[in-house]
């Protein structure tokens, strides 16, 4: 319960931190409404030549400012740490340092989510989308396995991007890639065949699955099949992020370069 | 015990055109390297090349599943879009950096021309954002489709250059707004996306609403992109040189607004000790 309640704690804290942030306040809510109005055009362009509705572009859109926000808030997570000074102090504190990365992640991963919400309210005024949900009960949890997933996906790239000096060049790298073989707007299906394998190891591939089915889908087993992918992901994540957090933190202590930049 | 070596003070003259072309010329390769945080491997392969690529794959996928075009369409607009981030980022931080590094003070102390001194920003920019964009086409001719009619590669280059340059000069806008701003690359971003969303990107301009078209036609590339796309498909000189004249005259625009804006700035720096304020 205290693990929860520090979890929770740092999860607002960064939530409140990334909004002071006019980087993460355009990633996050005018990015999309951009992205959202291109795809909304570009569909309406081809007639309904790739039978796809408002709210597919609305949620893909929604979900690419997801994407954005959790590469860049967490990518970059623990270099500001050591640029501000408190990696030694969080490192060294009693509590385990993994349970602050994964609030710091999952305040980023919230903060994007804000951002699907914008964009259907964009759809809605803008363009006229309808609003429905197939299955109602399950999209709340469609929600929070998509945040869990891509939570533990932020800790691993958190713990990761950290050995490169440049993280938020990496994610200038990042982001169309994902946006694109992720399925948030184009299907996975009309990709190659080499890179479906790379969309399925992805948490924004099957969180993205789960909302759709919850909202738009016609049987229920594709969300659930979606959330339980979800949470498998988030497992290995973590796992993966656990081990490469303490390679990192041991490699740090060896070198003493734990509070050099 | 080393001995000193006396060196006469230079004395040149700051109005002279030699003292102008040196600042030109010097000073603004000293400011690609000094003030542009993207000028080594490590940062400019992931974003200027890296981000490129995946930007036209992207929007070449999109585009041809959405709208039923064909992705050539997608790449030539995205290919010439991408010089902004060369030249937008570029000359944003060309120039606001001068004061987030505190170089500003000691900048506008010299008597060094300001024309010179700001014109000089573009040209290591200009080749940046060409070299990007060029990269981008051959992304494009090897991988979606794109073809350039051979007969008027020349064309398509006047009006790639004059768009670059156009794209520089909001850019040098930018720049000069963003030195009284906290964060100067908000507005960066925000451009570049807007390019692509108003200016033919990716949809044609004549399928946007009117009050987008007014916009457009404001803004860098719309005019430009245009005179490439209908040089890639053979169009001579003269029927596009209108569009390239028009993208001219726009970048001449932007460019001077951002000269005045930049040395009203300087002024009502001193006047109110707010140089180095941020």
């Amino acid at each position: 319960m205290r693990t929860l309640h520090l979890i929770w704690a740092v999860t607002w804290f960064n939530v409140k931190m990334l909004l002071m942030s006019e980087f993460f306040v355009l990633t996050t809510f005018i990015t999309p409404l951009i992205f959202a109005t291109l795809a909304f055009f570009l569909f309406r362009l081809g007639n309904g030549a790739a039978q796809q509705t408002l709210l597919y572009a609305a949620l893909g859109s929604g979900m690419m400012g997801v994407w954005s926000t959790t590469l860049f808030g967490c990518g970059g997570a623990i270099a500001w740490q050591r640029w501000e000074g408190t990696l030694e102090l969080l490192v060294n504190a009693p509590t385990r340092y993994d349970f602050i990365l994964a609030g710091q992640t999952f305040g980023a991963v919230i903060l994007g989510f804000y951002g699907i919400g914008t964009t259907l309210l964009w759809g809605v005024i803008l363009f006229g989308m309808p609003i429905q949900t197939s299955f109602p009960l399950l999209l709340p949890f469609a929600l929070l396995a998509a945040v869990l997933s891509l939570g533990a996906l932020g800790m691993l790239i958190a713990t990761t991007f950290v050995l490169y000096r440049h993280a938020n060049a990496l994610g200038n790298l990042l982001e169309y890639p994902i946006w694109l073989i992720t399925g948030l707007l184009v299907p996975v299906v009309t990709l190659p065949l080499w890179v479906r394998p790379l969309s399925w190891a992805l948490a924004p591939t099957w969180g993205m699955e789960a909302i759709r089915g919850a909202a738009m889908g016609t049987d229920a087993a594709t969300p659930l099949f979606a959330m339980a992918m979800c949470v498998v992901l988030a497992v290995i994540y973590y796992i993966l992020s656990r081990v490469a957090l303490r390679y990192v933190l041991q490699k740090a202590r060896r070198d003493a370069t734990l509070s050099l930049q | 015990m080393t001995a000193g070596t006396l060196v006469a003070p230079t004395s040149t003259n700051p109005n002279s055109w030699r003292a102008a072309w040196r600042v030109f010329w010097n000073g603004g390769l000293l400011s690609y390297g000094m003030l542009f945080n993207w000028a080594r491997p490590s940062i400019y392969i992931p974003t200027l090349i890296g981000g490129p690529t995946f930007q036209l794959l992207f929007f070449a996928a999109l585009g041809s599943y959405a709208s039923g075009r064909s992705p050539a369409y997608f790449a030539i607009g995205n290919a010439v879009q991408v010089s902004a981030l060369a030249g937008v980022f570029g000359m944003t931080m060309a120039i606001a950096n001068e004061r987030w590094f505190g170089t500003l003070p000691a900048l506008l102390a010299t008597p060094a021309n300001r024309v010179a001194l700001f014109a000089g920003r573009f040209l290591p920019f200009l080749a940046n954002g060409l070299f990007v964009s060029l990269y981008a086409f051959g992304v494009g001719v090897v991988f979606l489709g794109v073809r350039l009619e051979p007969s008027t590669l020349g064309v398509v280059a006047l009006a790639l250059v004059v768009t670059v340059f156009s794209c520089n000069a909001i850019g040098a806008l930018q720049g000069s707004v963003s030195l009284r701003l906290r964060d100067g690359l908000f507005g960066a971003n925000l451009l570049v996306m807007a390019f692509l969303l108003f200016c033919g990107v990716n949809i044609p301009v004549s399928e946007l609403p009117g009050w987008m078209q007014v916009i457009s036609q404001a803004l860098p590339f719309t005019h430009g992109l245009e005179a490439v796309r209908q040089a890639a498909d053979g169009a001579g000189l003269s029927q596009v040189g209108g569009l390239i004249a028009i993208e001219f005259g726009i970048g001449c625009a932007y460019a001077v607004i951002a000269f005045f804006l930049f040395s009203y700035l300087e002024r009502s720096s001193r006047e109110n000790a707010t140089l180095d304020v941020r």
